[in-house]
């Protein structure tokens, strides 16, 4: 079948600006949008710059918006696509560095700034700190994160301002808050606890849909405002 | 499995106001049944067009209930309805002060812009309340 890949171009170093490059292609419907793109990379125009890595949905590298939402391009089929053609387009909120290549720099600083790793000062027993199922799963959800940013760049706060911690932030936090072996939550929900922590989040769902490790994000934030509201952990 | 217990972070105005608004969500619904609850039971069930109903849901001020010819509105313009009047005023333009403020936020950075909005939203807040104060009391 035919597909028009509608691409946007920017070369920091040409005076072209800002712009659309549109390929058509002949591809199969169970093709992702990656080969799409590397179809152009390797035939077409070499200059195509986007990320990729795995190719299978692991390393969450190739976020990009495609016909308008956040979703990874080796996640998504041909077939699946309302139309035959596609318009792809760098996440937004973030600084576009080369087409499809945007600067995560901010996105990064935010991730590390909740203690996104596990924090436990007691001496390690000799054989495991032990977790029963039950707490386990607890936070088995927002261990699926592979910060492909996909979340943080849906959501109109983050657009407005970068500051924002973001969704992808606090989904790592509540991780580490929600897990029992864990002595660290405290500080996390202080570090939350500000104008742009968890604050700037109004449930608007976006990070939710743009998840594409299915996560539920707006629950995660919610369930952290919940612990800074009551002091709980549930 | 257990909840465990975590010490809550220090009160600062983000959180106060995010609880505010909760909270106070819930307070004006209660607040305005209770003012057309007692509307009705006052004898006004014989005029309720929209606006004597909004009237009394959200502001029972007796001389909304002197103009529409309730039998007996003495009730009206005692103390405790005036707290009730102060209480729905205060939580209704504190709540959507506040609203305002978040979107001021959302839309600036810490600075000057900020702080700007911060004390034009902090200003028309209080004077709109102490208007509706002074409306109450000498009504
Ligand atoms: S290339 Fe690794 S997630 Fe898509």
């Amino acid at each position: 079948m035919e597909v028009k890949l509608k691409v946007f171009r920017y070369n920091p170093e040409d005076d072209e600006g800002k712009h659309f490059d549109t390929f058509t292609l002949e591809a199969e419907p169970t093709d992702r949008v990656l080969d799409l793109l590397e179809q152009v990379k390797n035939y077409v125009d070499g200059t195509l710059t986007f990320r990729r890595s795995c190719a299978h949905g692991v390393c969450g590298s190739d976020a990009i918006r495609i016909n308008g939402v956040n979703r990874l391009a080796c996640k998504v089929l041909v077939q699946d696509l309302k139309s035959k053609t596609v318009k792809i387009e760098p996440i937004l909120g973030l600084e576009v560095e080369k087409d499809l290549v945007v600067d995560m720099e901010p996105f990064f600083r935010h991730y590390k700034s909740v203690l996104p790793y596990f924090v436990n000062d007691d001496p390690p027993p000799m054989k495991e700190r032990l977790q029963s199922p039950e707490e386990r799963s607890r936070f088995d959800d927002t261990t699926k994160c592979i910060l492909c940013a996909s979340c943080t760049t849906s959501c109109p706060s983050f657009w407005i301002n970068e500051e924002y911690v973001g969704p992808s932030a606090i989904v790592n936090a509540h991780r580490f808050i929600y897990d029992s072996r864990d002595q660290a939550a405290a500080e996390r929900l202080e570090i939350l606890n500000d104008q742009f922590g968890v604050y700037r989040c109004h449930t608007i769902f976006n990070c939710t849909d743009a998840c594409p490790r299915e996560i539920e994000v707006t629950k995660a934030v919610g369930e952290v405002k919940k612990a800074i509201a009551t002091g709980r952990l549930e | 499995m257990q909840s465990r217990k975590v010490p809550q972070p220090g009160w600062n105005l983000e959180y106060t106001m995010w609880m505010f608004t909760r909270l106070s969500g819930l307070a004006l619904p209660v607040l305005g049944l209770i003012g057309i609850t007692a509307a009705l039971v006052m004898g006004a069930r014989t005029q309720m067009d929209l606006g004597t109903l909004m009237r009394w849901t959200f502001f029972p001020n007796v001389s909304h209930v002197t103009s529409s010819n309730i039998p007996d509105y003495v009730p009206w313009g005692g103390a405790f309805w005036q707290i009730m009047q102060i209480m729905i005023a205060f939580f209704g333009f504190t709540h959507g002060f506040n609203g305002l403020r978040v979107v001021a936020e959302d839309y600036t950075n810490p600075g000057f812009w900020q702080v700007f909005w911060r004390g034009i939203i902090f200003l028309v807040w209080l004077f709109s309340l102490l208007a509706v104060i002074f409306v109450i009391i000498n009504s």
